[in-house]
């Protein structure tokens, strides 16, 4: 796949999070006790055989920089390709500035314009799967088509996917049109947000786009000018997570409590790379009552969690009670606490005698480096 | 020479004999320890954490799984510009090809290493040790005593002191004589095996000892000594902390099971003093519904089904459902398959328990050494 480069665009929804993507951009929701949303579209693109990757940060940049720092963890870290960040910018020269991505897109037409690969794929980081590119690339390429759009059928009988992008095919099997999905069809075909793209045919939809001011949204760029192109379609069958609200963010961390998922996710078409924290292995104490729960290195554990995500360095004390709950890094859990529906982000600390109580359609959340204890209540 | 630079040189070489099955293909060194890491990572890992970039590893016995371990150092914050780690393997030059003959004659055939550094002090380590040490506490010592030598000594139970180099002190913890494990011991002050000299010194002494033909070219038997007795100021720098020299199986064994005391004294979980290792990239463990866990390390990887206590598992390892695992150290990859039964056993890497087996006992005091091939009583 030398000849394929990976766009990755970060500016996603991010209002469906409250405080978890305050300070974040839904990518970096830490997620499966050790990772990030976007480990999993980076280290796709990387096991593909993809060595240049850019990717457009967004607003919240000081989360994506932080860990994406040199690329390193995903051997991104080279002379040649490698990994590319592109921030937002301010330009006073220009008299309006338009809503949307599409204008940073072409603030960095260069990055594109002169790399060497001569396709692209463009992706977002939220819907999270191990897939193979390499096959959807090559069945791109074969095709002769402009534009490749990947798709999941899916049956969705919970609205798990309301506002997303579905496509269309005819009887066929031949590409149709797109729309987004309001909940009306229980089985359709999910757009999984990638798009393979040749680069002549990138630019001619960017500048069109802007010349005409019909766009703010690359994506809406290319939708609006899709009849004109040849279009094919690509069918991943695997396991796939769409992390577009709390709701479903909390659903797809208990997935991976299903083993089979679990190794689907994990190690499928290639490991999942992430920052390297070295934490030592997790250690269970004399009172550990662990069950179904996926545990992280540098855990210290002394009480009971059944149904739970613990992530890299959480200390949970003897007599605390942790059910169906994600518990991020470094947070602690006093003893005596009972926790149950409830996500705790980083270094949250949930003092001595607490009880937290969340709902499954609505899990308590506490942010970033909270202190819950009686007096704070 | 920049004035108070000190380099380490790493012996990572030796074999362990007595560690038998465990250092089949590999070197000491690159004996795995204590949930996720190899020996070298806590002689290495110190290096980083002290402010030593300049790290010289001399290999010898089975070095490939070292070599990739190491790799240029990245692990350790080692991958430098100016400095980093550097493995130094035997060569051959015009006079032929040679082995390292001793501790002493590996630093020898790297003179030439050390003098392009050009370093005022050399620190010399083994990969054989389990401790965490900050050696620039240690430097601070050797410039304040102003010593030609410093030997870091650690206190040693009276009743041991015939297994180690006993090493004799006067009121100012100056050196008087070394004793090479003695019957009666006049201290119990060990030597770690741990030394700073200052390079223009050793430099003297180690071309000198190279001469010597009836030398067996060892810092502990032949330079050190040779040093004390033409005078030379010799002093003990006390180490107080957790440290192991993990000789034989039951001593490996052993010290494992020292980490799931709760009084136990090497800290892994200090994030001021990590100790780093290659990262494999695992997902965290997974412990299933009808799984028992009890005072354990569990590592990345793993796949728990079953009943796991007072253990050390390494990365990726399965336990189905029945199995029970007491007491033991699981290296990677190993599968215990179902009501399969072990206590008191070290398995070793991708072994696999079949079904219904039971090794070990609960009121036995014996340890077991699993391979592939065979068990190993000891």
């Amino acid at each position: 796949m030398n000849n394929c480069l990976g766009i990755i665009n970060l500016s996603e929804i991010d209002t469906n999070f409250g405080v978890l993507c305050q300070s974040r951009p839904t990518s970096m929701l830490p997620f499966g006790g050790r990772y990030r949303i976007i480990d999993f579209m980076l280290s796709n693109m990387v096991n593909s055989g993809i060595s240049g990757i850019g990717v457009f940060t967004g607003n919240k940049v000081r989360s994506v920089m932080d860990h994406l720092g040199s690329g390193k963890p995903w051997d991104l870290d080279r002379k040649l390709n490698g990994l590319f960040l592109f921030t937002p910018t301010y330009d006073y020269t220009s008299t309006y500035k338009r809503m949307g991505d599409l204008d940073l897109f072409y603030q960095n037409s260069n990055f594109i314009k002169f790399a060497k690969q001569e396709h692209l794929l463009l992706s977002k980081s939220y819907m999270l799967a191990n897939i193979d590119l390499n096959d959807a690339y090559w069945d791109f390429v074969n095709s002769g088509a402009d534009i490749s759009l990947v798709y999941k059928r899916v049956t969705d009988d919970s609205f798990r996917y309301i506002g997303c992008d579905k496509i269309y095919l005819n009887d066929n099997g031949t590409f149709k049109s797109v729309g987004t999905n309001l909940g009306k069809e229980d089985t359709f075909n999910l757009s999984l947000e990638m798009y393979f793209m040749k680069k002549e045919v990138y630019f001619d939809i960017l500048f069109e786009a802007i010349e005409q001011g019909s766009a703010n949204f690359l994506k809406q760029a290319v939708f609006n000018l899709l009849h004109r192109y040849k279009v094919h379609t690509y069918q991943f069958d695997g396991y796939v997570a769409c992390i577009n609200n709390v709701r479903n963010y909390f659903d797809a961390n208990f997935d991976i409590l299903n083993p089979e998922i679990a190794t689907e996710l994990f190690f499928k078409n290639g490991q999942i790379f992430t920052k390297v924290k070295d934490e030592p292995s997790a250690y269970y104490k004399d009172n550990a009552h662990v069950k179904n729960a996926f545990v992280a290195n540098g855990c210290q554990i002394d009480g009971t969690v059944e149904n739970a995500i613990l992530f890299r360095g959480v200390r949970v004390e003897k007599g605390a009670e942790i059910k169906n709950a994600i518990v991020m890094q470094k947070s602690v859990i006093r003893r005596g606490v009972t926790l149950n529906h409830v996500i705790l982000d980083k270094r949250t600390r949930v003092e001595e005698g607490i009880s937290l109580m969340g709902d499954h359609a609505s899990p308590f959340v506490a942010g970033k480096q909270s202190v819950i204890s009686k007096e704070a209540l | 020479m920049k004035e108070g630079k000190m380099i380490a040189m790493l012996l990572a070489g030796g074999q362990g004999s007595r560690l038998k099955l465990l250092t089949k293909d590999i070197a000491k060194p690159a004996v795995p320890f204590g949930g996720k890491y190899r020996i070298i990572d806590f002689p290495l890992s110190n290096c980083s954490n002290s402010g030593i970039f300049d790290v010289g590893i001399l290999t010898q016995y089975k070095p490939y799984r070292l070599n990739s371990h190491i790799g240029i150092g990245g692990s350790w914050d080692l991958d430098r510009r100016i400095g980093g780690v550097r493995v130094l393997p035997p060569y051959t030059s015009e006079k032929g090809g040679r082995w390292y003959k001793g501790t002493a004659n590996a630093i020898f055939e790297n003179i030439s290493y050390i003098d392009e550094l050009d370093p005022e002090y050399v620190l010399i380590l083994s990969g054989d040790h389990i401790y965490k040490m900050d050696y620039s506490k240690m430097l601070d010592f050797h410039e304040a005593k102003k010593a030609e030598v410093t030997i870091s000594v650690i206190e040693v139970p009276w009743e041991e002191t015939s297994r180690f180099g006993i090493i004799n002190v006067d009121d100012t913890d100056t050196i008087v004589a070394f004793e090479e494990k003695p019957k009666n011991a006049k201290s119990n002050l060990a030597s770690m095996g741990i030394y700073i000299f200052n390079w223009k010194t050793l430099r003297k002494y180690l071309v000198a000892d190279e001469k010597d033909q009836n030398s067996s070219n060892d810092f502990g038997k032949d330079v050190i000594p040779k040093l004390n007795d033409d005078g030379k100021k010799l002093v003990a720098y006390r180490f107080d902390g957790y440290w192991k020299d993990v000789g034989t199986i039951r001593s490996y064994w052993e010290a494992n099971m020292d980490l799931l005391s709760q009084d136990n004294t090497l800290n892994l979980y200090d994030r001021k003093w990590k100790i780093y290792t290659r990262n494999r990239h695992l997902p965290p463990h997974f412990v299933a519904c009808n799984a028992s866990v009890r005072n354990s390390l569990i590592n990345e990887g793993c796949f728990i089904e079953g009943d796991v206590c007072h253990s050390v598992l390494f990365s990726e390892i399965t336990i189905k459902p029945g199995a029970k695992i007491h007491n033991c150290v699981v290296l990677p990859g190993a599968v215990i398959e179902e009501d399969a039964v072990v206590y008191n056993a070290v398995i070793m890497e991708n072994v696999v328990i079949k079904a219904g087996s039971s090794i070990g006992d609960a009121e036995d005091d014996n340890v077991y050494l699993i391979s592939k091939s065979k068990i190993i009583e000891s």
